[in-house]
């Protein structure tokens, strides 16, 4: 999602919510103090910000935004809820991430795909609703998974909540990335690509409605 | 020759920025966050040590103090506050419930408040997704008192 913009627009549009101007690095803890309050560490596992933080993608790209703008007033057509952990220096897949064995696409929780319409993923028809994304990847293809078992923690898939399949190649990238990354690649306005990339794999999973 | 080689420099590097993914999305700088009733649900949930199906879970984004003040300053009392950064925040029920005495029917709603020095009024918006300005034609409104 494009939050760069929302963070030059929104203390504009929106009363006292600036952002700060220093960028930290990523989900660390702010490490200054005011002067006069001591401010406690994070204490539990309630305050504690996430290693992989979490994130949203959604379809129409910027779709918060052109809702506040007034310039949609229906839903989006798809939200992707995903936490995005780091490469730091380790080879992931056929690494960290082993081939052949599921992956939540992400950290945490496992990864929510909500369709708002009817969808076509990979050629095959999606039903409006809220699932499960994972992947089983291997060295030249992934084959995603839409599962029913929400609101889970990754680590585990319930096999028997399988609903669809789909199998793309994947590709390699000249740079690796840092971060665990989904981003909708748009093709038209009812049509883009949903694509994935860690390291130095790129895999696209195509979605219209 | 230098010039030429400059100029091919110039071009070369002027495409490659094109050819970069350069507008993959960075991390927040107030990232996203979920929270759940029952606590960690997901994980009780793998476990099979849930003992109740889940009441709510909210998404919010988590800015940082940073030094400054936040209450009265940064989030002006009297206004109304997304309880949170980026997107407004999201509440959902899976089940009809009861906060502050109000029924609030199961759903997904936009969750804001109106902060003052003593209480918050929390504001449900029956909603979706994303950020929607307030225009007050809030559902459902319950002030909680703060203690600390």
């Amino acid at each position: 999602m494009k939050k760069n913009l929302l963070a030059v627009l929104l203390p504009v549009i929106f009363f006292s919510c600036k952002e700060p101007e220093k960028k930290p690095a990523g989900n660390d803890i702010p490490t200054k103090t005011d002067a006069t309050v001591k401010v406690l560490p994070p204490v539990s596992n309630y305050t504690n910000p996430d290693r992989s933080p979490m994130d949203m993608v959604y379809f129409p790209t910027d779709y918060p935004l052109l809702k506040m703008t007034g310039k949609t007033t229906t839903l989006p057509l798809m939200r992707i809820i995903y936490s995005r952990p780091q490469k730091q220096g380790r080879q992931i897949f056929g690494g960290l991430v082993q081939y052949d064995v599921p992956w939540r696409l992400g950290a945490n929780e496992s990864t929510e795909i909500e369709f708002f319409s009817p969808a076509t993923v990979a050629g095959k028809t999606v039903k409006p609703g809220r699932y499960i994304l994972y992947c089983i990847p291997q060295e030249t293809k992934w084959t995603f998974v839409l599962n029913s078992n929400l609101y889970s923690w990754g680590l585990e898939q319930n096999r028997q909540k399988d609903l669809m399949q789909f199998e793309v190649p994947v590709e390699k990238t000249s740079l690796a990335i840092e971060y665990f990354t989904i981003a909708c690649e748009k093709k038209s306005d009812k049509s883009t690509a949903l694509i994935f990339l860690w390291d130095d794999v790129k895999a696209k999973l195509p979605v219209s409605f | 020759m230098r010039k030429t080689s400059l100029l091919v420099c110039l071009l070369v590097s002027f495409l490659f920025s094109f050819s970069q993914p350069s507008k993959l999305p960075e991390v927040d700088k107030s990232p996203m966050d979920v929270s759940y009733y029952p606590n960690n649900y997901p994980i009780l949930k793998i476990q099979n040590k849930a003992t109740e199906p889940l009441v709510a879970r909210i998404l919010y984004s988590r800015p940082q103090k940073q030094g400054r003040k936040i209450f009265g300053e940064l989030v002006e009392y009297g206004n109304v506050w997304r309880l949170g950064a980026n997107e407004a925040t999201e509440i959902e029920f899976y089940k009809d419930v009861k906060i502050g005495g109000k029924k609030v029917p199961k759903g997904r709603y936009t969750l804001y408040a109106i902060v003052s020095v003593e209480s918050m009024s929390m504001l449900f918006e029956k909603s979706t997704t994303g950020i929607s300005l307030i225009i007050a034609w809030e559902q459902v409104k319950v002030t909680l008192p703060i203690t600390l």
